[in-house]
């Protein structure tokens, strides 16, 4: 197997993580599209370390993997609690960041 | 000291205005008369002394006072000059001058502004002897704005009617229109002359130096400012105005001495105008016109002072006809005699208004030649003098300037001048007679006048019967004298004895013919002139030239202040302000709207700044390679 | 002390402001305060014109780092241009106190105190950031003068003059930048001290560029015709020790900001400059006149008049010739002290009738003659009066006008005219004729008389004797003009 296939792969991958994130609304979407991006760089990692012979990709993947699941358990936690006091996970429901509409 | 002559004036000015200042309630009447006439009372004695000294055929005396300036090639001084020109210039001024200060002590007694009157006249006094004292063009031009000053002061001295202040106003702006002029003239001469001084005395031996094209621009600009100054056409309509200010002032400064600062000037460049005499035919025209201009309207006139301003500028006109053509002596000797009875005239005038109660109008005056025995009688000597009757003043000078005008063959010139003697001979005596012989008028008991008042008139009227002889030509059995004192660069004339006895004669009959003119329409029964034809009525709205001046100068004016306050200011220049703040507004409306608060939309931001980052450091800067 | 005279100079006032606000000091002390620390600071120039040395260069320069690493230096020094400057400011302070002697808010002693000392320090500055800092320190006392204790539509007006003016002070901010940077870029190290960034020469498309970046900082200040819509309504609306500190001072400012920068920087670029430049100030010199006539507020009338004669000393700087030159910093002096006078008349015409309006105004001259005699007096001294010294500096000016060019000095010679537009018929209005209100006010009382004397006497003398003055600033401003002629090849 050439180690392009897999480049090929990560990039498919990433590419379908990104537009994803900037194109869903839902929440849950968006943390699946983001596990996809992070999939993907995964996986670049550990195919470098296999063409590299390097074990330094493959320890850094591992530990890639224990962060996402600390992250996945903290954003869907975050979730949960947004749909209790909200009744929605639409992110674009939640724009209290922009300016206040002013009488210019 | 020759200083003393300038200084003492200004410093009496400073005292007596420092101590109105202080109290301008306070009465004070010995302190100021005192100062304020005392003061050049002692300038004509030291003035005198220069004229004997320069008599002896000593040489010009100069004294400097302090170096004014010295910057680059421009090194003034305040320095005085005494030669022939200037020191009869200031025995004349110093002398009727103090003359005027005691008649004004005696017409402004009752008023409350008399401490402030005598630090104005001083003023002027000074400022007139700076200008003719003066050994270089800045400090001339120096007295010359000074003598405006003076002149606006006491123009506008009552200065509770507000149309006095607009008199005062259009004697100064004139005055300065004519000074642009002025000082274009004199930067021009210092430029071309740079590096070589400029005193008059080294302009004079250096005037080679600057080419004729140049030299005629400057004798043109000169002229300009002495078209101000001395109210000839087309600046002259500050002069009838300026009769608001008291009659002494009208004496002083705008008969005998500022109005004829012009004629002066020009003698005093006399070796600029002998290289450029198609300027001086420019210049003699211009007095000609005046001088018959202004003898039409004084024609029509009702109110006496304004007969005489308007006489004043006719009379100037002659003098800038003489220094014009090339006879300096001559200008300058008709100066020197119309002092003598103009001032006569004006005072005269002023001694018929008091005794009135401040009545201006001839017509409504009459028949005083009894009551007012003196004032009369020297009028009537005073009358004589101006009409070229000899053997009175008048006629001496007069008669010199129309021969120099028919010797140098401008048969127009002459024709006019003599024209204009006829008018003067009229009006003169319309005025006499209506005031002193005509039916008069239902008046209240005359208000006595002080001796300080007549005994002035009574000198002058001995000088202007007297000192027609100093100039008197060797056909009429004088010498020229003053002719030969002034030295000044005079045209030569030819002409013989018979021809001068022909044109004395035709003046004397046009004086007569004009005086019996004005006896046969107004020694009976004066009327005065009605507005009833095209004609009259032109005249006596003064050629409508004052509403001329307003409509193609003021209104302009304010028509285009107007308009940069609410059109180019606001609209142009703001405008563009405008369109800067109008630019942001909309730029932060744009950035608004990116600022969704959507945080994909941030993503998508962040997409698109990375990524460009990323291609620029990559392909442009090849970050990694 | 002697080393450090000039640092002193500048900052006794801002301390004093420091230490009298750190004391929370009541508006007595505030007063003495005020009041000593411009009288010593007076004293401190009259020493240094005392010792100055009219043939030597730059005097009393103290040059220390300051930011190290970035080229930023403490760079101060006097010469005859910021002497007469110098002078000017600390001279004008002390009558203005007097003026403002019930003034009980307190801002408006500090606001003069820091004034002081930002004015001072733009004259004294010889490194382009110090000057930098200065030029805007200058600008937050005006902001609140007029902010906060102004009339009219103060607010709006102080936002307009300080935008407008920083835009100017942006733009020459990255020229500085740039210039520092040029420099770094040949030599090796940062300065931005004047004498070093002066022997640079830059290639002709930038440095017009950056020329243009201080000019226009500067024509704002001055201001020239089309930079100029701040001034009237900043003026209108800015109470009299602003306005009259705006007036003598600051816009001197920009005038000195091209005679100081421009020429030691920019020496051959302001030959393709000076065309445009002498235009607009030609026609500075009539537009503002032609607009005053019908203005109907004093101060703004006023402003105006600044401005056309500020048109005039701008001319003067670009005609290099050597009477231009004298003419134009002898305007900035006398002119500087007969505006002060007028807006100070008009400051107490304020104070008595509470209208500058000259609609509303009028027969004074009846009741106040010592208020007519100086307020003719100071308007006299402004339209060029012989025997007052803006006569003088306009006559050189004339002079040189006529040395450059014919037609340059026929327009410049127009000066004669323009002022008597607007002033002779506003004195009839405001001080002759009837009185158009019943207000019962007194006439200058003799503590308002001692503050006008000085500036009256001053302009008098500097009439009757300019050389007294003139050997002062006379061998170095000659120097100085050979040096740029020789570069520039005199103009036209």
């Amino acid at each position: 197997m050439s180690p392009q296939l897999f480049f090929l792969l990560a990039s498919i991958l990433f590419s379908i993580g990104l537009v994803g994130l900037v194109s869903r609304k839902n929440l849950f979407v968006l943390y699946m599209s983001i596990e996809l991006m992070l999939s993907s760089v995964n996986l670049l990692l550990a195919t470098f370390s296999k063409v590299l012979g390097d074990a330094g990709g493959s320890v850094i993947a591992l530990l890639i993997i224990a962060v996402i699941a600390a992250e996945a358990a903290l954003f869907l936690a975050m979730t949960v609690h947004i749909y209790r006091n909200n009744r929605t996970v639409d992110s674009d429901h939640f724009d209290k960041l922009r300016e206040e509409a002013h009488n210019a | 000291m020759l200083s003393l002559i300038v200084i003492l004036p200004f410093l009496s000015a400073f005292i007596m205005g420092v101590v109105y200042l202080g109290d301008t309630k306070k009465k004070r009447y010995l302190f100021y008369t005192l100062i304020g006439v005392g003061i050049p009372a002692i300038s004509t004695v030291l003035s005198f002394i220069f004229g004997i000294q320069l008599l002896g055929g000593s040489e010009p005396i100069h004294h400097t006072l302090f170096q004014w300036i010295s910057i680059g090639d421009f090194n003034i001084e305040i320095a005085f000059m005494a030669d022939r020109l200037s020191v009869v210039m200031i025995s004349f001024i110093t002398f009727i001058g103090t003359l005027i200060h005691i008649y004004a002590a005696g017409y402004m007694k009752e008023d409350e502004g008399y401490g402030k009157f005598f630090a104005y006249f001083n003023l002027f006094m000074g400022s007139m002897l700076l200008l003719v004292l003066a050994d270089n063009p800045i400090m001339m031009f120096v007295g010359w704005e000074l003598v405006g000053l003076s002149s606006y002061l006491l123009i506008g001295f009552y200065h509770k009617e507000s149309s006095n202040i607009t008199a005062a106003n259009k004697a100064f702006i004139l005055n300065r229109v004519g000074d642009f002029g002025f000082i274009m003239a004199i930067s021009l001469l210092f430029i071309s002359l740079e590096g070589s001084g400029f005193t008059f005395e080294s302009i004079k031996a250096n005037i080679s130096m600057i080419d004729h094209e140049t030299l005629t621009l400057i004798g043109i600009l000169l002229f300009v400012g002495a078209m101000g100054k001395s109210a000839q056409i087309p600046l002259y309509v500050w002069l009838p105005d300026a009769m608001a200010g008291p009659t002494p002032v009208s004496a002083l400064i705008h008969a005998a001495t500022m109005v004829t600062a012009g004629v002066y000037m020009v003698a005093r460049y006399s070796f600029i105008y002998i290289e450029i005499p198609d300027v001086g035919l420019f210049i003699a025209s211009i007095g000609a016109a005046s001088a018959l201009f202004a003898a039409i309207i004084a024609s029509y006139q009702s109110d006496i002072k304004k007969i005489l301003a308007y006489s004043t500028m006719s009379q100037l006109g002659y003098m800038f006809m003489a220094v014009g053509l090339g006879a300096y002596s001559s200008g300058i000797f008709h100066v020197f005699t119309h002092a003598f009875f103009k001032a006569l005239l004006f005072m005269g005038a002023g001694a018929v208004i008091i005794a009135l109660h401040h009545e201006q109008n001839i017509f409504k005056m009459g028949g005083l030649k009894k009551e007012l025995k003196l004032v009369y009688i020297t009028m009537f000597i005073a009358t004589l003098a101006i009409s070229g009757i000899p053997p009175f003043a008048g006629f001496f000078s007069k008669d010199a300037i129309l021969i120099t005008a028919f010797a140098s063959e401008h048969y127009i010139l002459w024709s006019i001048g003599s024209l204009t003697a006829m008018l003067t001979a009229f009006y003169m005596f319309r005025l006499l007679f209506t005031v002193f012989h005509s039916q008069p008028t239902q008046r209240k008991k005359l208000h006595a006048l002080p001796a300080t008042m007549t005994t002035p008139l009574v000198i002058l009227a001995f000088g202007s019967a007297t000192v027609g002889f100093l100039g008197a030509n060797e056909a009429y059995g004088g010498n020229s004298w003053i002719n030969t004192f002034l030295a000044l660069p005079d045209r030569a004339l030819n002409i013989s004895h018979a021809t001068e006895y022909m044109l004395g004669g035709l003046n004397v009959f046009l004086g007569l013919l004009g005086m019996g003119l004005a006896y046969k329409l107004f020694a009976q029964e004066a009327q005065e002139a009605k507005e009833d034809s095209l004609f009259r009525k032109v005249v006596i709205h003064k050629f409508y030239i004052d509403e001329i001046y307003g409509f193609f100068i003021l209104k302009p004016l304010l028509v285009l202040s107007d308009f940069i306050a609410k059109v180019m200011d606001p609209k142009i220049f703001d405008g563009f302000i405008y369109l800067n703040v109008w630019g942001y507004r909309k730029a932060a409306v744009l950035f608004n709207r990116l600022q969704n608060g959507k945080v994909r939309y941030y993503a998508l931001y962040i997409l698109i700044g990375v990524s460009v980052m990323s291609y620029y450091l990559i392909l442009k800067l090849k970050v990694m390679s | 002390m002697i080393d450090n005279i000039l640092s002193h100079i500048i900052f006794l006032p801002l301390l004093t402001a420091l230490l009298l606000g750190l004391f929370r000091a009541k508006i007595t002390y505030l007063k003495i305060g005020a009041m000593f620390s411009s009288v010593a600071t007076l004293l401190l120039v009259i020493w240094t014109a005392y010792h100055f040395d009219p043939d030597g260069g730059m005097q009393f320069v103290k040059h220390s780092p300051w930011i190290q690493n970035t080229g930023m230096s403490y760079f101060i020094g006097v010469d005859y241009l910021s002497l007469v400057i110098l002078l000017l400011i600390s001279l004008l302070m002390p009558p203005l106190y007097i003026y403002m002697y019930h003034e009980k808010r307190k801002g408006y002693w500090y606001n003069m105190m820091l004034l002081q000392t930002g004015v001072t320090g733009a004259v004294l500055s010889l490194d382009l950031v110090l000057f930098y800092l200065f030029w805007e320190t200058m600008l937050l006392p005006i902001f609140i003068m007029i902010g906060k204790y102004g009339n009219g539509l103060h607010q709006y007006n102080s936002m307009k003059i300080i935008l407008m003016t920083i835009m100017g002070s942006m733009s020459m901010l990255f020229s500085i930048m740039y210039i520092g940077y040029v420099y770094f870029d040949t030599v090796g190290i940062w300065s931005f001290a004047l004498t070093d960034l002066s022997t640079l020469t830059f290639n002709i498309k930038t440095s017009i560029w950056l020329t243009a970046g201080f000019l226009l900082a500067f024509a704002i200040k001055i201001p020239l015709v089309g930079f100029h819509t701040w001034m009237a309504p900043a003026y209108g609306s800015s109470p009299t020790p602003a306005v009259v500190i705006m007036s003598a001072i600051m816009a001197k400012l920009g005038i000195y900001g091209i005679w100081r920068f421009g020429f030691a920087l920019f020496d051959t670029v302001l030959v393709y400059y000076a065309p445009t430049i002498i235009m607009l100030a030609l026609i500075g010199l009539l537009y503002y006149a032609i607009r005053a006539i019908t203005e109907d507020n004093l101060r703004k009338m006023f402003a105006y008049s600044s401005g056309s004669h500020l048109s005039l000393i701008a001319l003067g700087l670009f005609l290099t010739n050597i009477y231009a030159w004298s003419g134009s910093l002898y305007l900035i002096a006398t002119h500087a002290l007969a505006t002060t006078g007028i807006f100070i008349m008009i400051g107490l015409t304020y104070k008595r009738f509470r209208t500058v309006q000259i609609s509303a105004l009028g027969g004074i001259a009846s009741k106040a003659p010592k208020f007519t005699f100086f307020f003719t007096f100071f308007a006299l001294s402004i339209a060029g009066l012989p025997g007052t010294g803006g006569f003088v500096a306009e006559l050189l000016i004339i002079i040189g006008a006529f040395k450059a060019n014919f037609w340059i000095g026929v327009l410049t010679a127009t000066t004669m005219l323009s002022a008597m537009l607007y002033i002779f018929w506003m004195l009839q209005r405001t001080l002759f004729g009837k009185a158009n209100n019943d207000s019962d006010y007194e006439d200058l009382s003799l503590r308002e008389v001692v503050m006008l004397l000085p500036l009256v006497i001053l302009l008098l003398v500097t009439g009757i004797m300019p050389s007294l003055f003139t050997p002062i600033f006379e061998p170095q401003l000659t120097a100085s003009l050979q040096e740029i002629i020789n570069v520039i090849g005199g103009l036209k």
